[in-house]
C-alpha cells in the first residue's frame, strides 16, 4: 500500500488487541488497528458490532479488559477522558443548554484557564472556519440552532479543545438525507484544512466510503477488513463484508474441483462457471455486483448464463433495476441503463467470470 | 359528524377542545375558588377591622398594623424567616448528594430509599416530633444510652435552636430530597460526559454542569421548603419549648388565647406577604426557562 509507505503515516493511535467483556458477554474482541496521524479513519459496524464499545474505550469512558490502547506510543488505557488529549463530538452532540453557542465553544478553553479576550478570538476563528457568522451565533442560545447549526457548533466546542484524535460517534445520524451529506463533506473539507486525526464511527457504510481515507469493517466484536474504501469495494474480504458494502448477490456455490460450482436452488442445480478453482464440495458466496448482470439478446455469448423470470422494475433515475427469479424465493438484483430496458417476463441473465468474485461465507 | 367545508373544521376543533377544557376545569376552580381565595380575601379583609371585634361589615382601620410596628413582633418574623433559611441551606447540603445518589447511582434501589423515606410521611408530624422528644429529653434514648455505656451525665438535649432546626430539616427532608431528585435526572449523562472529556475535572463539571442544569430543582426544592418551613409552628413548640416564639406561633395565640382575630389576620396577611415577596424575587433572579435552555425570544 502506497500510503503506508509515506512519512506521514506514523501510527498515532495503536490499539493491540483489545477486548471488553461485559460478565460473559464479549463485545470487543482482540481488536488491532493502527491510526495514522492525520487521516480521516472510519469505524464502521451494524450495531451491536462493538463499535460504541471500542469508541468509548478509546476516548476513556470504559477501561479495556485487556490489551493497549496506545498514544504515540503510550499506553493511555487507564487515562481518564479529562486527560486524554483526545475527545469526542457525541451522537447526541451533549451541547451544554444552558450556554450560549459562544460560551459551548469556550468551555474548554474556559477550563484550561484562557483568559476571557483569549477565548473569545478563537471562539470567532473556530465559528468563522464552521460557517457560523460570529456576529449572529456568538450569543446565540442552543435552542435557537438548527440541527445542522448545532452539529457545528459541537465540532468547533471539539477543535477549541485542540485534541490529538477527534472522536465522533456518528453524529449525523439523526439528520435528514441533504444536510447529512453537506455535512459529510463539510468535515471531510475541515479535516484536511486542520489536517487534525478523524476517527469516526458509523453503521453507515456509504457514509464511511464518502469521508474517510481508511476504513475498518466491524462484526460481531472483530474487524473483518481495514483498507482505503476503494480497496474494500474492489475486493471485499468476505460475503459479511460485500453484503455491507451495498446491494449485491450473493449465490452460495459447491465446488466441482475444477472451476465449476453448483447453485442449488432446491427446485434445480445450476452449473456455473467460476472465476476461480474450487475444491470439491466446499463452499463459498460467488459475489455478482447488480451492474454486472445483463440480459441476454438470442446468440449472445456470456460466461454464464441463467434463465429468469422478471419479478419487478424500479427507477433509480438514469437507472432501472429489475428483481429476477431464478427459483421460488431465489432472487437476483439487476441494474441496467434506461436505455436497455425490457418489458419482457422471461429472459437469459448473463455475466463474465471477470465480474464475479469467489468469496468465503 | 364531519362538516362540509374543509377549512373551517380545525377551528372548529380547537374551540370545540378549549370548551372541553373550560368544562374539565370548572369543578377545580370552583374549589380553588370558594376553598382558597374566599376565605384568603376575608383573611386580609379582616385585618383592617378594628380589633379584637368579629364582625366583617365594620369600617376599615389600620389599627392592627399600627400595632404590629409599635410591638415586637417583628422578631418572630424574624426568627421564623431565620430558621426557615437555616433549614433551607442545611437541607440542601444533606439531599443534594443523596439526590444526586437516587437520581444517578443507586438505579433499582432508588425505589426502596424513595419508598423509604415517603413511608416516614405517614405518621403525624407531631408524633414523630415527640419521639425526637423523647429520644433527646432528660434520661431520654440518648441521654439514658450515654449514661449507662459512659457513665456521662448528660442534661436534656431539648429546648434549643439546633434542635429546633433538626427538627425542621428531619421534617421537610422528603420535600427538598425529591425535586432536588427530579432536578439532577433531568441533567443528561452524555452532557455531563462531554465537559470531562473537554478537559474538566470533577469539581468543574459538577460546579459548570451538573448545578446549573439542576437549579431548577434546587430552586423548587428550596421554595417548597422555604415556605412550609416559614409558616412551622410545631417543632419550636415541642422541641424547642419556650426558647423561640415563631410568628406562625404568634398568629395562633392572637386567634385563640387573645381572641383578637383582626390581630392575627393582620399578622398572616403581612407574613403571607412577606413570604410571597421573597418567593417571587427567587423566581425572577432564576429564569427557570432560561436555566433549562428552553427559552425562545
Amino acid at each position: 500500500m502506497a500510503a503506508s509507505d509515506s512519512p506521514s503515516a506514523a501510527p498515532i493511535l495503536d490499539v493491540v488487541g483489545v477486548t471488553k467483556r461485559f460478565g460473559t458477554f464479549t463485545a470487543v474482541d482482540a481488536v488491532n488497528f493502527g491510526v495514522r496521524d492525520g487521516e480521516f479513519f472510519t469505524l464502521v459496524g451494524p450495531s451491536g458490532s462493538g463499535k460504541t464499545t471500542l469508541l468509548r474505550m478509546l476516548v476513556g469512558m470504559e477501561k479495556p479488559t485487556s490489551g493497549e490502547i496506545r498514544l504515540r506510543g503510550k499506553v493511555i488505557n487507564d487515562l481518564p477522558p479529562n486527560q486524554r488529549p483526545t475527545c469526542m463530538v457525541f451522537q447526541s452532540l451533549a451541547l451544554f443548554p444552558h450556554l450560549s453557542v459562544g460560551k459551548n465553544v469556550e468551555f474548554p478553553l474556559e477550563i484550561r484557564g484562557q483568559s476571557s479576550g483569549e477565548r473569545r478570538t478563537r471562539a470567532w476563528e473556530l465559528l468563522k472556519l464552521l460557517h457560523l457568522d460570529p456576529h449572529r451565533y456568538y450569543d446565540k442560545n442552543i435552542a435557537q440552532c438548527s440541527g445542522g447549526e448545532r452539529q457545528r457548533v459541537a465540532l468547533a466546542r471539539a477543535l477549541a479543545y485542540d485534541p490529538e484524535i477527534l472522536f465522533f460517534d456518528e453524529p449525523l445520524s439523526a439528520l435528514d438525507a441533504r444536510l447529512r451529506k453537506l455535512l459529510q463533506k463539510e468535515l471531510k473539507d475541515i479535516q484536511r484544512g486542520t489536517k487534525k486525526t478523524f476517527c469516526y464511527v458509523t453503521h453507515s457504510l456509504e457514509e464511511a466510503m464518502v469521508m474517510s481515507d481508511r476504513v475498518a469493517i466491524l462484526r460481531a466484536g472483530g474487524i473483518e477488513q481495514i483498507g482505503r474504501p476503494d480497496e474494500i469495494y474492489a475486493s471485499p474480504k468476505n460475503a459479511f463484508v460485500a453484503e455491507f458494502m451495498g446491494e449485491v448477490n450473493l449465490l452460495p456455490v459447491t465446488g466441482g474441483g475444477d472451476s465449476t460450482g453448483a447453485w442449488d436452488t432446491g427446485r434445480k442445480t445450476l452449473a456455473l462457471a467460476l472465476p476461480a478453482p474450487l475444491a470439491a464440495g466446499v463452499q463459498k458466496k460467488l459475489l455478482i455486483r447488480p451492474e454486472s448482470l445483463r440480459f441476454l439478446r438470442p446468440g449472445e455469448v456470456a460466461g454464464n448464463r441463467v434463465p429468469v423470470r422478471i419479478l419487478n422494475e424500479f427507477s433509480l433515475g438514469s437507472r432501472i433495476q429489475y428483481h429476477v427469479e431464478v427459483a421460488p424465493g431465489h432472487t437476483l438484483t439487476v441494474e441496467r441503463l434506461r436505455e436497455e430496458r425490457t418489458t419482457a417476463t422471461e429472459a437469459e441473465l448473463g455475466w463474465e467470470l471477470a465480474d464475479s468474485q469467489l468469496l468465503d461465507a | 359528524m364531519k362538516t362540509s367545508a374543509p377549512v373551517p373544521a380545525p377551528s372548529a376543533d380547537a374551540s370545540g377542545s378549549s370548551l372541553f377544557g373550560a368544562l374539565a376545569a370548572l369543578p377545580f376552580g370552583a374549589l380553588m375558588l370558594f376553598g382558597f381565595v374566599a376565605p384568603l380575601l376575608c383573611v386580609v379583609w379582616f385585618g383592617f377591622m378594628p380589633p379584637k371585634t368579629f364582625a366583617l361589615l365594620q369600617a376599615p382601620t389600620l389599627a392592627n398594623y399600627v400595632t404590629i410596628f409599635q410591638q415586637t413582633y417583628f422578631k418572630s418574623i424574624l426568627w421564623s424567616l431565620g430558621l426557615a433559611g437555616l433549614t433551607v441551606v442545611c437541607l440542601l447540603v444533606i439531599c443534594y448528594p443523596l439526590a444526586f445518589a437516587l437520581a444517578k447511582i443507586f438505579r433499582g434501589g432508588a425505589s426502596f430509599v424513595t419508598y423509604a423515606i415517603a413511608t416516614s410521611l405517614f405518621v403525624s408530624e407531631n408524633i414523630r416530633l415527640f419521639g425526637w422528644v423523647i429520644g433527646f429529653m432528660k434520661n431520654g434514648v440518648v441521654g439514658g444510652t450515654l449514661a449507662t455505656l459512659f457513665d456521662a451525665q448528660v442534661d436534656s438535649l431539648l429546648y434549643n435552636i439546633p434542635v429546633i432546626v433538626l427538627g425542621m430539616v428531619y421534617v421537610y427532608l422528603p420535600f427538598m430530597l425529591f425535586p432536588l431528585a427530579l432536578g439532577i435526572k433531568m441533567v443528561p449523562d452524555q452532557v455531563r460526559e462531554a465537559a470531562f472529556d473537554l478537559g474538566a475535572s470533577r469539581w468543574q463539571v459538577f460546579r459548570k454542569v451538573d448545578l446549573p442544569l439542576s437549579l431548577p430543582g434546587v430552586l423548587i426544592g428550596s421554595l417548597l421548603v422555604f415556605v412550609l418551613s416559614a409558616g412551622a409552628i410545631a417543632e419550636a413548640k415541642i422541641l424547642g419549648g419556650q426558647k423561640v416564639v415563631t410568628i406562625a406561633a404568634d398568629i395562633e395565640s392572637e386567634f385563640t388565647y387573645a381572641q383578637n382575630w383582626p390581630l392575627g389576620s393582620a399578622l398572616s396577611t403581612l407574613f403571607i406577604g412577606l413570604t410571597t415577596v421573597v418567593v417571587f424575587v427567587a423566581l425572577a433572579r432564576f429564569d427557570l426557562e432560561k436555566l433549562l435552555g428552553k427559552k425562545r425570544d
